[in-house]
């Protein structure tokens, strides 16, 4: 490990908040029930799942369509891991400054030699280290896909990365809401409405496009094609979409990176495989939404 | 006795009222100066900008020569600040309350371990450092907090309102507590409503009202600005009207007043010094009045900040 690595690392273990708060989550049982919780409830939904599939289809010895089960049970728990990190990520940090102010701390860490940037990444490390727990603890889950077969390191890695990203976004965006706050019920009820809000306008969005596909294409072709780049780009920060969307690339068009096609049909260029412009994008704004947040800690009373 | 805090012209506005106008004085290294005044005369206001939570919109405020506005970091440095409110950690026990402060100002955690166990025996709570914050009782807490602000050896504390809300046993143990720190060599700036407490304690007062300095000195300075005289109380077996009278004829008295306070008893205006004040007993028994006690009422905050205010709140 170099230097660099080691003084990343101490200046983790040595923030008080992080420790403060990993050892306040994991102190009793609490933390331990969320994470029995969890993966029951992933288990049981993926049982349901897996005997649904054996229901319709019977599971005969098919190599094929052995991977194509092992392949949807694989997909399945990530979307679960997906949609519970929406839940849970803003749920563990939309409280995070806001109940400082609340009780009453939040003056005693700003008048202490703790910067504003400690206590915003100290709070995000902690969150995001429960967060990325549970995203571990599942892979056993979703390692149940391994011994059917059909998914690739390509997938577990991109999916993982995916996973990371989604964790670190939703934690980061709770944060937001919890440095603009006083109060924490506000900051909980903004962060779940904004990610509400994003998710009917992502549909939205998706009704707009297929009503614009039946009308017809434009006679500019440029214009056409610069629509559906933009319409593709915005699709692909959906997470559900970028995951989804990315598997199907993979599968039929057998590329990890680049596609022809747009969601209004194809372009003349390549676009990225959703996943790309999903992680680019929400590293970008989770970078945006910390320093925000540094900003708002840091900021003295007006 | 140099100056370890300067406030220069301090001024802060929150929308259309003004919390603090103006504001200039020195506090000098280590001694304890008690800030009184009505509810929102600016004292809370005044401490958090000086502990840099607060940003004045005019003037300058120094901490150790530091520009607490340019270098934050060095105002928190040398300063320990303990607000008017209790900030519970309830899921953390009291060593590691003071453990979590010290990591906060980067105090390395072998040096951590005996700093906290010193603290704890100042401020008599070993015995509970295994104990949740959450089961402290008030007065506990408050010695906790004031362990907290200690825990990176500041040269000022800034505490406001130390002893609100303690039962009289706490207050005084508080106060015993603030005696010993000062002992220490710090210099305590503290807020409080308990001016008996105040007077008890501080080396120097001064008194805010409407955001504005109105009174700044020690007790005795305070009590002869605002009040002139001495005042003499006398009580009398009986003749206490022949006596009212023959006092308004001798030296250095000003006004003579008859009061009840349990018994028949005059109350004197007097100026001069001790010598002048052991004449006038000595001609009131030379004139035969039966004297049963003769005294000078002690200087009083609570008389003082009544006749330096005016009771405006802004």
């Amino acid at each position: 490990m170099t230097a660099a690595q080691r003084g990343f690392f101490s200046r983790i273990i040595d923030n008080p908040i992080i420790r403060k708060e990993l050892k306040g989550r994991m102190r009793g049982r609490q933390g331990f029930i969320a994470i029995a919780a969890y993966l029951g409830l992933m288990s049981f939904f993926i049982s349901v799942f897996y005997l649904l599939l054996a229901a319709d289809n019977g599971l005969s010895g098919d190599p094929g369509f052995l991977q194509t089960v092992g392949k949807a049970i694989f997909s399945a728990v990530v979307l679960l891991e997906l949609l519970a990190l929406a839940f849970i990520g803003p749920a563990l940090t939309s409280g995070a400054i806001s109940s400082e102010r609340e009780r009453k701390t939040f003056d005693l860490l700003r008048a202490s030699l703790l910067s504003a940037r400690s206590i915003v990444f100290g709070k995000l490390g902690s969150a995001a280290a429960f967060l990325l727990l549970l995203i571990f603890t599942a892979l056993p889950i979703q390692s149940l896909a391994f011994f059917l077969g059909g998914v690739g390191a390509a997938e577990i890695v991109i999916s993982t990365l995916m996973l990371v990203v989604t964790a670190l976004f939703f934690c980061a965006l709770g944060l937001f809401f919890s440095s603009l706050s006083q109060r924490t019920l506000v900051s909980t009820v903004l962060s779940y409405a904004f990610i509400l809000v994003s998710f009917v306008f992502f549909f939205f969005f998706l009704f707009f496009l297929n009503i614009l596909g039946v009308i017809g294409s434009s006679a500019y072709k440029p214009l056409e094609e610069l629509m559906n780049a933009a319409a593709w780009l915005l699709l692909s920060i959906n997470p559900f979409f970028a995951a989804v969307v990315s598997e199907i690339i993979l599968i039929e068009e057998q590329n990890l990176f680049l596609t022809a096609g747009g969601y209004l049909g194809s372009t003349s260029f390549p676009l990225p495989s959703p996943w790309i412009v999903y992680i680019v994008f929400h590293i970008a704004l989770t970078a945006l939404l910390l320093s925000l947040s540094v900003y708002f800690v840091a900021r003295p009373d007006q | 006795m140099s100056a370890i805090i300067e406030f220069k012209d301090i001024s802060k506005r929150f929308g259309r009222r003004i919390a603090v106008n103006s504001l200039n004085f020195n506090i000098e290294n280590g001694e304890i100066f008690g800030l009184v005044g009505p509810n929102g005369a600016g004292k809370t206001t005044t401490m958090r900008m000086l502990v840099t939570l607060l940003k004045p919109d005019h003037g300058e405020i120094y901490v150790g020569g530091y520009s607490a506005l340019k270098f934050p970091n060095e105002a928190r440095r040398q300063i320990g600040f303990m607000p008017d409110t209790f900030g519970v950690y309830g899921d953390m026990t009291v060593q590691e309350y003071l453990d979590f402060f010290g990591a906060c100002y980067k105090i390395q955690p072998r040096q951590r371990a005996n700093l906290i166990n010193d603290l704890l025996d100042l401020v008599d709570l070993g015995h509970r450092r295994h104990d949740m914050v959450d089961t402290l009782s008030m007065g506990l807490k408050q010695r906790l907090s004031l362990a907290r602000v200690l825990i990176h050896d500041p040269s000022i504390l800034v505490l406001d309102e130390p002893a609100s809300g303690l039962d009289p046993r706490a207050r005084v143990e508080i106060r015993e507590l603030l005696l010993e720190v000062a002992r220490l060599g710090k210099t305590i700036l503290f807020s409080s409503h308990i001016l008996a407490d105040v007077g008890e304690l501080c080396s120097r007062v001064g008194i805010l009202e409407d955001g504005k300095l109105a009174a700044l000195g020690t007790l005795e300075q305070l009590s002869a600005h605002v009040m002139p005289h001495r005042r003499i109380q006398i009580g009398l077996l009986n003749r206490r009207e022949e006596a009212q009278a023959a006092l308004q004829f001798m030296e250095g008295v000003s006004e003579v007043r008859a009061v009840e306070n349990g018994r028949a008893a005059l109350e004197v205006d007097f100026s001069g010094g001790d010598e002048d004040l052991h004449q006038l007993l000595a001609k009131l028994l030379a004139q035969g009045f039966p004297v049963v006690h003769f005294s000078e009422e002690t200087q009083n905050l609570e008389e003082v900040f009544m006749r330096a205010t005016k009771g405006i709140v802004s």
